[in-house]
């Protein structure tokens, strides 16, 4: 018998038992289903990862905290393990919430304190100005509305520091979008006089909740806003253009600190030498990365299993559908072999079975599974952009299409393997049998 | 009959000569000597029936010579075949080419038709589909069921069954029809059809001929009769 005469013959066998190779087939589907999109969204996950790290993300991320100018930020950017550098800006304004504008003041002062007086309802805040263009690789994640438009000064985040202090509990932060803050740049007059500080204020809306690790601060501003405020403020004559609330921004450069992001994870160690052989004082956390990289393995690990334990459990279905098959079909294989039919005939047309249940069920199931994952998928992309991140493309990979396909089939083969033997051990007798 | 012939000649039918041919089966309940000695001969396009109460062993002589088995001891020579030095393949191969069973029961696929069960012979002996269809069509032709042949088993009557059981019996040009009780499950006019099929068959197409029936007057019908009793054979 030749293989396409099994093959036929196979089928026949299954569709003579059209409602049990139903079941079996669903079965090794679900189970198919199952492994497939549970091997696509851990691979899309690591992928992401993976692909940040590699980019560099923030997971690759050096923070160096010192006093840098352009001309420190162009060596940093062409040091050879460095991706991408951020450059970050600080300052102290102060910062009213009471939504009052206040036109210039001239704060009357007492005593001889340098702190300048602050106005009810306002509070010193330390402003991290970055290019929120780039906000992808900073460690800034959106916790309610969204990051400030790049290159605007009336719009700022909040970050979880501000959130704290103001007592804004966790899952309330929405709260604070949309409010509307005052900002205050100060000035010091000629001759440093208490007297002739002046403030500069600017309306800014709220219009995100953020948890940021880009510098100490408490507001997330663009970089526009915390450098158009330092060149007011050193617009006046204060000593060297000081700023006077926090006596730096006037020498070393324009920047506080950088947040440097090295070419993979792999780099992020030569990167960090570099940066010190500059006099840059710098830290990454690497025990993060490490752990975050052993944590997606192991819940790789423990999906995959479930999909095999599954998938297992689908072709123990099959060898029991089959082996079901064998008892009943006892005279027929028994008349099969008198008119001819070999040992491994039979053992062959049993196995077909066993595989085209398991290929059947394969294809059915990855293409179940590929829908599954897609809209998984659609979920975490709504999350992601909420989060002003960008989404995650879930693609099947060839390796999981061709895994969950030949994977379910050599089962199902493995599994048809027993019922196969024992229909092609059969007594040829069994063909006179009474049954 | 039982006058030992010369088994063998091609084309024409097989020569069945059997020598000391003994068998048991090892049964829970113990040891069953179901064939103890018999010896018989039957000419090549000889026709016999083999007769004997039920659990005498004819269904059991009948699949020794058909392959079935192989023998346990004994000499069987059928057509130039000594089956006692055949293994498993060795046995498939002789009987998809020497053999051809009827079964009371019919034997056939039920989810093939007519058509396709005569076939799967062929397509066991390797025979090209247009072949294969084409010896079909004149089998079924010859067995009256040419307007039957796209027909599953389940839309025939038994007779009608019958009949396409002995078209694939045919298939590959038995020189060996082993007819187990074939008329078991027919009326009685099914039952003369099929058996005139049967007995034309030596003289038409020099197969040799085995019937086996518990039934005297189908018996009777054969020029030859053997009897087994005790696991002997004996006159009828
Ligand atoms: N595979 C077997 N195992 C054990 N005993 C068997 C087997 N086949 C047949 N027998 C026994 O052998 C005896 C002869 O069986 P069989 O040849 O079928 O008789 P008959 O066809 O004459 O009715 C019966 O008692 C039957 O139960
Ligand atoms: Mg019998």
């Amino acid at each position: 018998m030749s293989w396409a005469d099994a093959v036929l013959f196979a089928a026949r066998g299954l569709l003579r038992r059209r409602g049990r190779a139903v079941l079996t087939l669903v079965a090794v589907a679900l189970a198919a289903a199952l492994l497939t999109a549970l091997l696509m969204i851990t691979e899309t996950g690591r992928s992401r990862v993976l692909d940040q790290l590699s980019r560099g993300g923030p997971l690759a991320g050096v923070r160096v905290d010192a006093a840098v100018d352009d001309g420190v930020l162009r060596r940093v950017r062409a040091l050879p393990d460095v991706a991408a550098v951020v450059p970050i800006a600080t300052t102290r304004l102060l910062v009213a919430t009471d939504g009052v504008v206040v036109a210039d003041v001239d704060e009357g002062g007492d005593g001889a304190g340098a702190a300048p007086a602050v106005r009810p309802g306002a509070d010193v805040e330390g402003i991290v100005g970055v290019d929120i263009a780039q906000a992808d690789n900073l460690p800034i994640t959106v916790l309610a509305g969204r990051l400030p438009e790049p290159g605007t000064t009336t719009e700022v985040a909040v970050d979880q520091r501000w959130l704290e202090r103001r007592g804004v509990a966790q899952g309330e932060e929405a709260g604070v979008v949309g409010t509307e803050v005052v900002l205050g740049a100060v000035r010091e007059g000629a001759g440093g006089r208490r007297d002739s500080l002046a403030a500069r204020w600017t309306r800014a809306l709220v219009v995100g909740a953020v948890a940021q690790e880009a510098a100490a601060g408490g507001v997330l501003a663009p970089l526009p806003v915390v450098l158009d405020a330092r060149a007011w403020a050193a617009g006046g004559a204060g000593p060297a253009g000081e700023d006077p609330l926090t006596g730096g921004g006037g020498e070393g450069g324009p920047y506080e600190g950088l947040f440097v992001v090295a070419q993979g994870l792999n780099q992020v160690d030569e990167a960090r030498q570099q940066l010190s052989a500059l006099g840059l004082p710098n830290e990454a956390p690497e025990n993060l990365i490490a752990s975050v990289l052993r944590y997606l393995h192991v819940v790789e690990l423990v999906l995959a299993s479930i999909g095999v334990i599954a998938l297992v459990i689908a072709a123990l279905g099959i060898a029991n559908a089959l082996l079901a098959a064998v008892r009943e079909r006892r005279r027929e294989i028994g008349v099969l072999k008198a008119i001819g039919a070999r040992d491994r005939d039979v053992r062959r047309v049993f196995l077909f079975e066993a595989v085209a249940l398991g290929l059947g069920g394969g294809l059915a199931g990855t293409v179940l599974g590929w829908a599954i994952a897609r809209g998984v998928g659609a979920v975490v992309n709504d999350y992601l952009s909420a989060q002003g991140l960008a989404g995650v493309t879930v693609a099947l990979p060839p390796a999981v299409l061709g895994g969950g396909i030949l994977g379910s089939a050599v089962l199902a083969l493995l599994a048809g393997t027993v019922p196969a033997v024992r229909a092609a051990r059969l007594p040829a007798r069994d063909a006179m049998g009474e049954g | 009959m039982s006058s030992p012939s010369s088994s063998g000649g091609d084309g024409a039918g097989a020569g069945v000569e059997v020598r000391e041919l003994s068998h048991r089966y090892e049964r829970p309940e113990g040891r069953l000597t179901v064939l103890d000695g018999v010896g018989f001969s039957i000419p090549p396009g000889g026709h016999v029936a083999l007769t004997g109460a039920s659990g005498a062993g004819k269904s059991t002589l009948l699949s020794i010579l058909g392959g079935l088995e192989p023998p346990q001891s004994g000499h069987v020579h059928v057509g130039g075949h000594d089956l006692d030095g055949l293994d498993g393949d060795e046995l498939a191969s002789y009987r998809r080419r020497t053999v051809g069973f009827v079964f009371q029961h019919f034997g056939l696929l039920e989810t093939l038709t007519a058509s396709e069960n005569v076939e799967v012979a062929l397509t066991l002996a390797g025979t090209r589909a247009r072949a294969r269809r084409a010896r079909a069509a004149e089998l079924l032709a010859a067995v009256g069921l040419a307007d039957r042949a796209g027909h599953r088993p389940g839309a025939l009557s038994g007779g009608e069954r019958q009949r396409v059981a002995i078209a694939r019996a045919l298939a590959n040009r038995s020189r060996l029809v082993l007819a187990d009780e074939p008329t078991g499950n027919l009326d009685e006019r099914a039952a003369t059809r099929v058996l005139d099929l049967l007995e034309q068959l030596p003289a038409e197409r020099g197969c040799t001929l085995v019937v086996v029936t518990h039934d005297r007057s189908v018996a009777e019908r054969a020029p030859a009769r053997l009897h087994l009793d005790e696991g002997r054979l004996s006159g009828p």
